[in-house]
C-alpha cells in the first residue's frame, strides 16, 4: 500500500510540481491549498506524512502543526516544513517544540523532496544537504 | 605723638609756671621779712598768680590756633589727595604748606608710607575684582549648562563617585516616572531603572577614564516601549587631579532611538519580504526544471505544460523586480517626473485599452464611463498611466469570471476624480487599513492571483506623493471594492480655446 502524502501550499505551480514528482516516485497524493483545508483533509485521509507551507490562508504553517500535534489522533504525524522562509525558520519560532522532522527551503528540488521524505519516514528526522540551504 | 608747637606758644609755656614760681618766691620772701603783716604780700602774690593764668591762657590760645593751623594745612594736603598729585608735587605743596617741619616731615612720611601701601591695596582690590568677575561668570555659566541640560529633550543621569545621584534632568524624571527627585540619594534606590543603575555603576567602578554605549528598551510612563541609546562617560573628580587613584562618577545621555530602529525592522522587514517574493516564483523555475532535466515529462503535453510555468513564474519574478524598482525609484526620487497638462480621460482610455484582453480572457466586462468634459490634469504621463493599469489589473484579477469592472472619470470643484470598481471578491476593514502596504497580499484571495503584493503602494505613492493627490478605497467583502483617485486639476488655455 502505498504512502500517504499530503501537501498543503498555497502556491498552485509548487503544489503541482511536488505531486507529479511524488506521484511519479510511488507515493498516494493528496493537495490542499491552505492550512484549514489541510487539517479538514488529515482527519477524513489519515496521511503517513504531512508537507507544508509556512504562509497559507486562513489558517498557516505553524498553526496546522500545532493544531496537529494537540490532536491525540495526529499528534505522531510526521511533518516537514516547505517554506521560502529559508533561513527564518532556524531562529525560535517554535519549530523544534512542534517536532518538525524537516525544514527544506524554496526553491526546492523534487528530487530531495523526495529523498527527504524518505529519510523522515525512515528515521524519523532528516539531516538536509547543506546546499540545499 | 607730641604736637610741634609755634614760638610764641613755647615762650608762654615756659613763662607761665616761671612767673608763678618768682610771684610765689616773692610772696614767701615778703612773709618771711614781714610776717604776716607783711604789706603787698598778697597782692604780688595775687598779680603773680594773675599773670601766670594770663600767660596760660595765651599758651592755650596759642595751641588752638595751632591746631586749627595744622587742620587747615592738613585739609589742604587731603584735598590734594582726592585729586590724586605726583608724589613730586605734593611734596612741593607740602614743603610751600605753612605747617612746622617736623609736621611736614611726619605727613610726608605718612603720605610715602600710604602711598606704597595704595599699590599693594590697588593689587589686591584688583584680584579682587577679578575673582569676583570670575565667579560671577562661573555662576552664570553653570545657570546657562543647567538651563541646557533642563531643557534637554535627552534624558541625561548623574551619578557621583560614591554612587549618589548628582544629577538628573526633567526628561530623565518623565522618562523613569519618578514622583520625587533625591539628589544625594544612592542611585540603586533612586532610580527605577535596573540597567542604567548597573551601567552608571560599572562605569564609575572602572577607576578609568572611559566610555560605553548600550542600547536598552524602555517602557514610558504610559507603558509605551522605546529604545535607547545610552552613552555613557566617566566623570573625572577634580579635586584628585594632583595624583592618587582617581575617582570617578559618571553621566549617562539617553537618546530615544525608536525611530531608527523602527526603520531597520522596516528594512528588514521589507528585504525578508522581498526574498520570500522573489524565492516563490523561483522554486517554480527550478523545481519544473528539475523534472523536466530528469526526463519526468515523457509527453509533449506535459513538457509544455511545465515549460509554460518556467515561463510563468520568469516573467513573475521580472514583474516583481520591475516593480521593485520602480517604487525604489520612485521613493527615491531618483526618477525624473515630467508633469504636464494632460487629458486624463485620454490615459484611462489608453489604461483601458491596455487591460481589454486580460478583461476579455476572464470573460469580464470592462465598462469604461468617462466623464464627456475635459479633465485637466497636471501629470506625468507614464506615472498615471501605471497607477490605472495597477488599479484596473488588480480589479480584473480579483474579480471571478464573469464579473464586471468599471473605470469611471468626472470632475468636481477643484479637482478631478477616477473611480475603479469592481463586483470582485472585496475587502474586510482591516484588509482595507493594510492594503497599501508593500507586499500585503489579501491572504483568502492569494490563490486567485499572483501579483507581487507592489501594485497599490505603486499606485498610492505615484498619485500622492508624485501628484498631490489622493488615493482611497472603499469596499464591501464579497460585494467587490471601489478604488477612488482625486488630482488637481488645471486650467488648459490650449483647449478651451
Amino acid at each position: 500500500m502505498a504512502t500517504k502524502v499530503l501537501i498543503a501550499d498555497d502556491e498552485m505551480h509548487i503544489l503541482r510540481a511536488a505531486e507529479f514528482k511524488l506521484k511519479r516516485s510511488g507515493f498516494d497524493v493528496t493537495c490542499v491549498e491552505d492550512g484549514q483545508e489541510a487539517w479538514e483533509a488529515i482527519q477524513v485521509e489519515r496521511p503517513d506524512i504531512l508537507i507544508t507551507d509556512f504562509h497559507m490562508p486562513r489558517m498557516d504553517g505553524l498553526m496546522l502543526c500545532r493544531t496537529v500535534r494537540s490532536n491525540e489522533s495526529t499528534a505522531t504525524l510526521p511533518i516537514i516544513m516547505l517554506t521560502a522562509k529559508g533561513f527564518d525558520l532556524s531562529g525560535d519560532d517554535g519549530t523544534s517544540e512542534l517536532g518538525i522532522a524537516a525544514v527544506l527551503a524554496k526553491p526546492f528540488s523534487p528530487r530531495g523532496l523526495v529523498q527527504c521524505i524518505q529519510e523522515v519516514l525512515e528515521t524519523g528526522t532528516y539531516v538536509p544537504n547543506v546546499a540545499t540551504f | 605723638m607730641p604736637v610741634n608747637r609755634s614760638g610764641a606758644s613755647s615762650v608762654f609755656a615756659w613763662l607761665c609756671p616761671i612767673v608763678l614760681v618768682i610771684a610765689l618766691a616773692a610772696t614767701g620772701v615778703m612773709l618771711v621779712l614781714y610776717g604776716t603783716t607783711a604789706p603787698y604780700a598778697a597782692y604780688i602774690s595775687m598779680a603773680g598768680m594773675a599773670v601766670a593764668l594770663v600767660l596760660g591762657g595765651l599758651y592755650q590760645a596759642s595751641n588752638v590756633q595751632v591746631s586749627r593751623s595744622l587742620l587747615t594745612q592738613l585739609a589742604k594736603l587731603s584735598s590734594l589727595q582726592n585729586e590724586y598729585i605726583e608724589p613730586e608735587q605734593f611734596e612741593q605743596q607740602l614743603h610751600q604748606s605753612k605747617l612746622p617741619p617736623q609736621a611736614r616731615r611726619m605727613i610726608l612720611e605718612i603720605y610715602q608710607t600710604l602711598e606704597s601701601d595704595q599699590d599693594s591695596i590697588g593689587a589686591l582690590q584688583q584680584k579682587s575684582a577679578r575673582s569676583e568677575v570670575r565667579a560671577h561668570l562661573a555662576e552664570s555659566r553653570v545657570s546657562e549648562i543647567n538651563c541646557v541640560i533642563e531643557g534637554l529633550t535627552e534624558p541625561v543621569i548623574m551619578v557621583d563617585q560614591y554612587g549618589e545621584l548628582a544629577l538628573i534632568n526633567p526628561a530623565a524624571v518623565t522618562l523613569m516616572g519618578m514622583q520625587d527627585v533625591a539628589v544625594g540619594t544612592r542611585i540603586d534606590d533612586a532610580l527605577p531603572c535596573d540597567s542604567i543603575v548597573q551601567l552608571l555603576n560599572e562605569t564609575r567602578r572602572r577607576k578609568l577614564k572611559s566610555s560605553r554605549v548600550a542600547e536598552i528598551e524602555l517602557a514610558d510612563p504610559a507603558g509605551e516601549k522605546h529604545w535607547y541609546r545610552i552613552t555613557v562617560n566617566t566623570v573625572a573628580d577634580d579635586d584628585n587631579e594632583s595624583g592618587g587613584e582617581s575617582n570617578f562618577g559618571a553621566v549617562a545621555v539617553m537618546r530615544d532611538i525608536s525611530g531608527y530602529k523602527a526603520i531597520q525592522r522596516r528594512n528588514a522587514e521589507f528585504v525578508s519580504a522581498v526574498s520570500h517574493e522573489m524565492k516563490t516564483p523561483l522554486a517554480g523555475i527550478k523545481a519544473y526544471t528539475e523534472l523536466l532535466a530528469d526526463g519526468e515529462a515523457e509527453d509533449e503535453e506535459t513538457r509544455d505544460e511545465f515549460l509554460g510555468v518556467i515561463s510563468g513564474q520568469a516573467d513573475r519574478l521580472q514583474r516583481l523586480i520591475d516593480n521593485l524598482l520602480n517604487l525604489a525609484r520612485i521613493e527615491a526620487g531618483v526618477v525624473s517626473v515630467s508633469k504636464k497638462p494632460r487629458s486624463l480621460n485620454d490615459l484611462l482610455d489608453e489604461a483601458a485599452a491596455i487591460v481589454q484582453p486580460t478583461a476579455e480572457q476572464k470573460n469580464i466586462t470592462l465598462n469604461v464611463e468617462l466623464s464627456p468634459m475635459y479633465l485637466g490634469v497636471l501629470a506625468d504621463r507614464d506615472m498615471i498611466l501605471q497607477a490605472a493599469i495597477n488599479l484596473l489589473s488588480n480589479a480584473i484579477k480579483y474579480t471571478p469570471d464573469g464579473g464586471k469592472v468599471t473605470l469611471r472619470s468626472r470632475l468636481s470643484d477643484r479637482e478631478v476624480h477616477f473611480e475603479v470598481e469592481d463586483t470582485g471578491v472585496g475587502l474586510s476593514p482591516e484588509d482595507c487599513e493594510m492594503v497599501f502596504e508593500k507586499f500585503y497580499r489579501v491572504k483568502k484571495d492569494q490563490k486567485m492571483a499572483s501579483g507581487t503584493g507592489l501594485g497599490l503602494p505603486l499606485a498610492k505613492h505615484i498619485v500622492e506623493d508624485v501628484h498631490g493627490g489622493t488615493l482611497t478605497v472603499k469596499s464591501e467583502l464579497n460585494h467587490g471594492s471601489t478604488f477612488m483617485i482625486a488630482l488637481p486639476t488645471v486650467q488648459v488655455i490650449e483647449h478651451a480655446s
